[in-house]
């Protein structure tokens, strides 16, 4: 039962990398940009979650989409604002001004919230099971099954619509993806609103399961979720979900061990090196 | 005649200016550190605040032998690097004449050495890693040293809680790694007292011992590997937001068993970020805040009157610093070999939050070790340690 229970675990922190994951590599995919203030983003979730909880609604189910919502607009905000006028410019131009953009937002919470971690007050009912063996809260339940929820409807985005097509387009030849009439800039926005807005939910969820937002709360995050987009092979998505899972049970599986003294988090950096010393493409990389 | 005019117009700016420079330093300037930004900002604005309720209250009764005190203090955001550049501003620009650190095991460590080398003393308000005093004949602690911290946990779990299998969680730092350690120690100690007295089998076993890094917030695979061992109570070293983690994951995994802390619990952020697993945790610390001690009633309400929150160690234990050091500085004057020996010599101070100080020990301060509860969502009275076996600081 020690397997089931850690599995569970493993499912819950998969899902956060799968979350945030998908983001970033839809973007990698599409610009070839490496998003690192995606995280940004993540923390911003929380944060609008959390004001929304203390000023608003204590419902959990009012935060959720509200953040949900203001993530993915800042996400918009952060393509038509920054990259945009990146987009010609040789790759470091971007990376070095996401990474500046990243530091700066952290800083920005700080100022705003305050450096304190602050608990996360939200309301709400879900399944939960607890028997003798196993035990899945209801917060667990929650972010497992709104994962899921989540990623069939971008399965089902992805694959059947004429936006999800319009992205196949664009990560595979961007400018013959314009060429035939694709609207380029509207995919790469929605692209990066529901990516963003994903981001947003796992940093409610992690807030809500954690009970704390505070400003370097996505740090950590940060460069795990790039080395599941390496382990899984840059632009995939199906790869990344994957790739988050299987970091996930190998940080659990590890971490239960009694003997295991590696920090859980110097995992995700072991995984990052092998992954591009041996399959620098990812498991599911073209 | 316009020369006169601007001769003498010169000689009362000089004049002024002097006047003003002499009335200036009138004041005494106490220097002071702790992390204001960063993972243990809560705890380091505690402390600023208990440092300056110490300043207020002593300027308000006149000051030092008339002199006000003036607290020059600086953000070390818990860093080492920041905390030594710190010290040396205090000690060459501000020129104070005594330093207190508001501030952690490792950014102490660091400044210590620095003030140390300089020759001005300096008090550690909490920071707990045995080497800070070690550093010099100048190196004052006032709060809790591991060694003591450890020893009293220990003697809570197994004598007073009769815990007889026990699972350790250390954090993997200064702070964390030195409380197991004496705690680990006492219990050596106790069960080889055990066999001699011919009760074997009532010895202590640790059942799990694992360390986690400072900052983890994810204990849950760690948690359902002690709870398959079944230990009578579980002791862990954290700060507060680690320390929220761990209990309430501990709770929502179904495990009951006593979770003794140690002075990192010691914030209200522990209650309100761990929630109501909270209940019947158990801290070793040094503030007792159901005691009747006029010092600690006055306290307490000025923290909270002035915060809105109620108080913790740290901001208690920063109070106590400035209280020693004021009261060196009145006895001894602004010598730093004067104000040493007016620490070494306390005897039965009143005057400190976290006191009575008995005495000080290899620069330590002697004092009751205080155990706490979390009942009703506030730390509360649970038990005192006055016992010299257990207060004493062993030698190192």
């Amino acid at each position: 039962m020690l397997i089931w229970q850690n599995l569970v675990y493993a499912l819950v922190l998969g899902s956060t990398y799968a979350l945030m994951v998908i983001g970033l590599t839809m973007i990698y995919g599409i610009l070839k940009i490496l998003h690192i203030a995606h995280a940004g983003i993540y923390t911003l979730g929380a944060y609008v979650g959390l004001f929304i909880l203390l000023h608003l609604s204590d419902n959990f189910w009012v935060a959720l989409p509200l953040a949900m919502l203001a993530s993915g607009l800042a996400g918009v905000l952060i393509y038509r604002g920054m990259y945009y006028y990146m987009l010609t410019k040789p790759r470091i131009i971007p990376l070095i001004s996401s990474i500046g953009l990243f530091i700066a937002l952290q800083e920005l919470y700080r100022l705003v919230a305050g450096p304190y971690q602050k608990a996360f007050p939200a309301k709400f009912s879900f399944l939960s099971i607890k028997t003798e063996y196993l035990i899945v809260t209801s917060k667990q339940m929650l972010i497992i099954v709104l994962t899921a929820v989540f990623l069939l409807a971008l399965y089902f985005i992805i694959n059947r619509t004429k936006l999800g097509l319009g992205w196949q387009a664009c990560s595979q030849d961007i400018e013959m993806a314009g060429a035939m009439g694709v609207n380029v800039n509207r995919v790469v926005a929605l692209n990066f609103f529901i990516g963003s807005a994903l981001a947003g939910a796992a940093g409610v969820l992690m807030a809500l399961y954690r009970n704390s937002v505070y400003p370097t709360m996505g740090a950590v995050v940060a460069y795990k979720a790039f080395v599941v987009v390496v382990l899984g092979g840059f632009g995939s998505v199906t790869g990344g979900v994957v790739a988050g899972l299987l970091l996930a049970l190998v940080e659990t599986m590890l971490g239960s061990l009694e003997w295991f003294e590696f920090p859980r988090d110097a995992i995700a950096f072991l995984v990052l090196i092998f992954t591009l010393m041996f399959r620098p493409k990812g498991l599911f990389g073209r | 005649m316009k020369l006169k005019v601007a001769v003498v117009g010169i000689s009362l700016i000089l004049l002024f200016l002097a006047a003003g420079l002499a009335l200036q330093e009138e004041t005494i300037k106490i220097g002071f550190f702790a992390p204001l930004t960063g993972f243990a900002a809560a705890d380091g604005m505690s402390a600023l605040r208990g440092a300056q309720i110490a300043v207020d209250f002593i300027n308000e009764a006149g000051g030092i032998n008339g002199k006000k005190i003036e607290l020059i203090y600086y953000d070390d955001a818990c860093k080492a690097d920041e905390a030594a550049a710190i010290a040396r501003k205090l000690i060459e620009r501000d020129k104070v004449v005594i330093g207190i650190s508001g501030s952690y095991s490792t950014p102490t460590r660091a400044a210590a050495a620095i003030f140390q080398e300089a020759g001005v003393p300096m008090i550690s308000a909490y920071a707990i890693h045995p080497s800070i005093i070690l550093t010099g004949e100048l190196i004052f602690r006032v709060g809790l040293g591991a060694p003591v911290e450890g020893i009293a946990g220990a003697v809570l779990a197994v004598e007073k809680l009769g815990a007889q299998r026990i699972a350790i969680l250390t954090m993997d730092n200064d702070f964390g790694v030195a409380l197991s350690e004496w705690f680990k120690r006492k219990i050596e100690e106790i069960n080889s007292k055990r066999v001699e007295a011919g009760m074997a089998a009532k010895q202590v076993e640790i059942v799990y011992e694992k360390r986690y890094p400072l900052g983890e917030t994810e204990f849950r695979e760690l948690l359902t590997a002690i709870k398959a061992k079944e230990p009578e109570l579980i002791w862990a070293t954290a700060y507060f937001h680690e320390a929220a983690n761990i209990v309430s994951q501990a709770r929502e995994l179904g495990i009951e068993v006593p979770i003794i802390g140690q002075e990192g619990y010691d914030s209200p952020k522990f209650i309100e970020l761990g929630g109501p697993a909270t209940e019947g945790t158990i801290i070793v610390t040094d503030l007792n805040r159901d005691s009747d001690r006029e010092i600690v009633r006055r306290f307490l309400e000025e923290y909270e009157k002035r915060t809105g929150i109620p108080a913790d160690m740290v901001g208690a234990s920063a109070f106590d610093a400035v209280q020693v050091a004021a009261y060196a500085i009145k006895v001894g004057g602004t010598e730093a070999e004067a104000i040493a020996e007016a620490i070494n010599g306390i005897k039965d101070f009143e005057e400190a939050v976290t006191g009575p100080f008995y005495y000080f020990k290899d620069r330590e301060a002697v004092r009751p070790v205080e155990i706490q509860i979390v009942k009703g969502g506030e730390f509360h009275y649970f038990m005192t340690f006055t016992d010299p076996e257990v207060i004493t600081p062993p030698a190192l």
